[in-house]
C-alpha cells in the first residue's frame, strides 16, 4: 500500500463575510499518496484555494486536521508551522508573486534565507535549480525582464530549492498563453515523476491530463458526482 | 541571501520613500548636531573670553564696613588708612600651588594727586586720580585698553590750535626732555613693549582733553614734573579720567611706599578649580578680602543654558516629528508590501524574520541618516553658527559627538520601527495572499 503523504480529515472553514457567516470547507476529507499529483477543479468560491491555504498550513481549519508526513499540521504553534512550511512544502502561487527587487536568483534563494548555509552554497544551489527549470541564462534579471512563462518557472523553481516532498500550486498556468501554460505543466509532470508530491487548483481542464488525478470542488465539499468528473476530465483530454 | 540582502535591496528598489525617511532623521540629527555644535563652541569661546575678561579676583584689605566703589566693583574704603597691602601680600601671591592658574597679577596704588599748579588751591590746579600700576599686568587684566594711535594724535593735535592756552600744559619747552616717538609707535604696535620710566605717565582719553595735554607734554603732578608718554584710547571705562604710571613712581609720588592698594586677578578657571585657587589666597593672605567676580561668568552660564534648553526641546520636537515621518511611511511602507510579506510568510519566514527586515531597513537608513545627520548638522554650526551665536566661533570636530549622533539615529530609527515591524509580522499570511 503507497504511503499517504497528505492526510485531511474532516475539515470545515468558516469566516465571516459582510456580517454573515459563509462555510467555506463543509467536512473535506481526503487523502493523497507520496508521489501523487492532484488537481483541484471547481467553480469560483468552491473552496479550492480556502482548501490549498489550510494545507499550506497558513490558515487554521474551523475543524478538522491535516497531517503532512505524519505532522499535524495545526498542532504545531505558529513559529514551528513556518519551519515546516519552509522544510516540507512549496509555494507557487497566483501571479508568481516574485519579489520584484530581487533577481531570478535572489528570489528562488530566499527559502534559503535563514537556513545555516553560506551564499556562496545558497547560490550554487539556487542556480542548479534554475537550470533544471531551463533559466540557466537569466539569473540575474529582475522579474520585469523575464516573460510570464519565465517568471513562472522562477517562482517554481523558487517552490522547490529547499526539496520539499510537496508542492502547493495555485493557478500556476492562470496568467498565461496555452503554450506556455502547456511547458510548465509539462515542467510539474516532469518534477512529478522526480518524486514531488503535487496538489494543484486550476480552473484548466486542459492541466488535469498533466495530473494522476483530479478532485473537484462544489459548495465547500468535494464532489462525487462521477457525471461531472467525466465529464471533466475529457473536456481535458479533447 | 541574507535578510539584510532584502532589507537593503528593497530600501533600494524605493528610493522616494526612504529618502523621505532618512530626511525626517537627518533633519532631526543634523538640528541636534548643529544646536549642540554652536552652543559647545559658544561655551568654550566664552570661557575664553571670561579667562580673557581681564581681573576675576579682587583683594582688598580687610576693612570692616567702610566701603567705595572702584569700577563697578564695591570695595573696602581703601583710601582710607585702615590695613594696607603690601609688596609682601604681592609676593605671597606667588607661592601658592594654584599659581599656573592665574594669568596675571596686577597690584595697583590709588590716589590723588594735583595736576598742573603747584598747590591743590591754585586757580589751574585740578584733582586727578592717579593709579600707580605694574604696566604689563594690567594691560593683561584690562584687555580693552589701547594706546591711541598716531591719526588720532595728530586729529586732537589739529582741533586743539590753541595749546599754549591750555592751563595745565607746562610751560617748560619741549626740547628739554625730548619724547622718543619711536618708542610709542612700537608700543602702540604691542602693548608688551611698553615701558615707562618712572618720569612718564599714561594719561586717560577724557582726562588728557580735559587737561589740555598730549603725547609729549609735560605734566606736573602735586609739583613732580612727568613726560605724557601716551595717551590711552577712549574705552569707556573708568582709566579715561586716570593716570598710570609705575608702580614705584605712584607710591614715591604720594608718599606710600611699599603700600598697595589693592591687587586684581586674572585667574583661568579652567585650569583649576575657583574654591580651591580661592581658599588658597586666603590662606596665603589671612587679613584680607578675596573677592570673585563671578557675576559676569555666571549671567553667561545663564544665558547658555537657556540656549541649551531651548535648542533641546527645538530637536527633541524635531527629532519627534523626524520619529513620527519615519514610523508612518515605514507602516506605509508595509502597507504596500502586504503581499510580499505574504509570500515571505508562506515559504517559510518566521514572524521574527519578517519582523527582523523591518527593523534592518531602519537601521540601515538610521545609520545613514545618523551618519549624514552629523555632517549636514557640523556644516550648519560650521557656517551658520558664527551667524547664529553673533560671536566669532570654531566648532570642533568630535568623534564622539559623531558616534552619539549615529546612535541617537538608530534609537530613533529602530523605536519607529518597531510599530511598522510589529505590524508585518502580524500579517496573516493567508489574507495576505488572498487566500480567503
Amino acid at each position: 500500500m503507497a504511503e499517504i503523504m497528505i492526510a485531511m480529515k474532516q475539515l470545515t472553514k468558516a469566516y465571516k463575510s459582510m456580517g454573515d457567516e459563509v462555510q467555506a470547507l463543509r467536512g473535506v476529507s481526503l487523502d493523497i499518496e507520496k508521489g501523487e499529483s492532484v488537481a483541484v477543479m471547481g467553480q469560483s468560491g468552491s473552496g479550492k484555494s480556502t482548501l490549498l491555504s489550510i494545507l499550506g498550513g497558513l490558515n487554521p481549519p474551523t475543524s478538522g486536521s491535516v497531517e503532512v508526513d505524519g505532522i499535524d499540521v495545526y498542532a504545531l504553534s505558529q513559529e514551528m508551522r513556518a519551519d515546516f512550511r519552509r522544510e516540507y512544502l512549496g509555494f507557487v502561487f497566483q501571479q508568481f508573486q516574485l519579489i520584484p527587487y530581487l533577481t531570478a536568483l535572489e528570489n528562488v534563494m530566499l527559502p534559503l534565507t535563514t537556513i545555516r548555509k553560506s551564499n556562496k552554497e545558497k547560490r550554487e544551489i539556487a542556480g542548479s535549480v534554475l537550470c533544471r527549470v531551463g533559466l540557466a541564462g537569466k539569473m540575474n534579471r529582475l522579474p520585469n525582464q523575464l516573460s510570464g512563462g519565465e517568471q513562472e518557472r522562477v517562482a517554481i523553481a523558487r517552490a522547490i530549492v529547499n526539496e520539499p516532498p510537496v508542492v502547493l500550486a495555485d493557478e500556476p498556468t492562470g496568467s498565461l498563453d496555452t503554450k506556455t501554460g502547456d511547458e510548465i505543466m509539462a515542467l510539474f509532470q516532469r518534477l512529478n515523476q522526480d518524486g514531488l508530491t503535487v496538489l494543484m487548483v486550476t480552473h484548466n481542464p486542459d492541466n488535469t491530463r498533466y495530473m494522476s488525478r483530479t478532485i473537484i470542488m462544489k459548495d465547500g465539499q468535494l464532489c462525487t458526482d462521477k457525471a461531472e468528473l467525466l465529464q471533466l476530465v475529457s473536456a481535458g483530454k479533447r | 541571501m541574507q535578510l539584510y540582502h532584502i532589507a537593503l535591496n528593497n530600501i533600494l528598489r524605493r528610493k522616494v520613500k526612504m529618502l523621505f525617511v532618512l530626511l525626517g532623521l537627518l533633519i532631526g540629527i543634523a538640528t541636534m548636531v548643529s544646536v549642540y555644535g554652536v552652543v559647545e563652541a559658544m561655551r568654550t569661546e566664552m570661557t575664553r573670553q571670561v579667562a580673557q575678561f581681564g581681573a576675576n579676583v579682587i583683594i582688598t584689605p580687610d576693612a570692616g564696613e567702610l566701603t567705595f566703589s572702584y569700577g563697578g566693583i564695591t570695595l573696602p574704603a581703601v583710601l582710607f588708612d585702615v590695613e594696607q597691602l603690601t609688596g609682601e601680600d604681592v609676593a605671597a601671591i606667588e607661592n601658592i600651588s594654584l599659581r599656573e592658574a592665574i594669568r596675571a597679577v596686577a597690584p595697583k596704588l590709588l590716589g590723588l594727586a594735583v595736576a598742573g599748579g603747584g598747590h591743590l588751591g591754585d586757580a589751574n590746579a585740578q584733582n586727578v586720580v592717579v593709579v600707580g600700576v605694574n604696566l604689563q599686568q594690567e594691560f593683561m587684566v584690562k584687555p580693552w585698553l589701547r594706546l591711541r594711535s598716531a591719526e588720532e594724535m595728530q586729529s586732537d593735535e589739529q582741533n586743539t590750535p590753541e595749546r599754549s592756552n591750555v592751563p595745565a600744559a607746562d610751560t617748560v619747552p619741549e626740547e628739554e626732555k625730548e619724547m622718543d616717538f619711536a618708542m610709542l609707535d612700537l608700543a602702540r604696535e604691542d602693548l608688551t613693549r611698553l615701558v615707562l620710566s618712572d618720569e612718564q605717565i599714561l594719561v586717560g582719553s577724557t582726562l588728557a582733553a580735559t587737561l589740555g595735554v598730549m603725547e609729549g607734554d609735560l605734566l606736573t603732578l602735586s609739583g613732580q614734573e612727568f613726560q605724557v608718554f601716551a595717551v590711552l584710547k577712549d574705552s569707556g571705562s573708568a582709566e579715561d579720567e586716570q593716570i598710570l604710571l609705575n608702580l614705584s613712581a605712584a607710591q614715591a609720588l604720594l608718599g606710600r611706599p611699599e603700600q598697595v592698594t589693592l591687587i586684581e586677578l586674572a585667574a583661568d578657571f579652567t585650569l583649576g578649580s575657583e574654591e580651591v585657587l580661592l581658599s588658597q589666597l586666603r590662606e596665603a593672605l589671612p587679613n584680607v578680602e578675596v573677592t570673585s567676580l563671578r557675576q559676569e561668568a555666571l549671567r553667561r552660564d545663564e544665558m547658555i543654558t537657556r540656549l541649551v534648553r531651548f535648542g533641546t526641546s527645538v530637536s527633541v520636537l524635531i527629532l519627534f516629528v523626524g520619529m513620527l515621518v519615519v514610523g508612518l511611511t515605514m507602516s506605509g511602507a508595509v502597507r504596500e508590501r502586504t503581499r510580499e510579506i505574504g509570500v515571505f510568510r508562506a515559504i517559510g519566514f518566521r514572524k521574527s524574520d519578517v519582523a527582523k527586515i523591518i527593523l534592518l531597513e531602519g537601521l540601515i537608513v538610521s545609520v545613514l541618516g545618523g551618519m549624514l545627520g552629523y555632517f549636514v548638522g557640523m556644516a550648519v554650526a560650521y557656517y551658520a553658527g558664527p551667524l547664529l551665536a553673533n560671536m566669532s566661533i570654531q566648532v570642533p570636530w568630535r568623534l564622539e559627538i559623531f558616534g552619539l549622533a549615529v546612535l541617537l539615529a538608530i534609537l530613533i530609527g529602530l523605536l519607529a520601527s518597531i510599530v511598522p515591524a510589529r505590524q508585518a509580522a502580524k500579517l496573516d499570511p493567508a489574507e495576505a495572499l488572498r487566500f480567503i
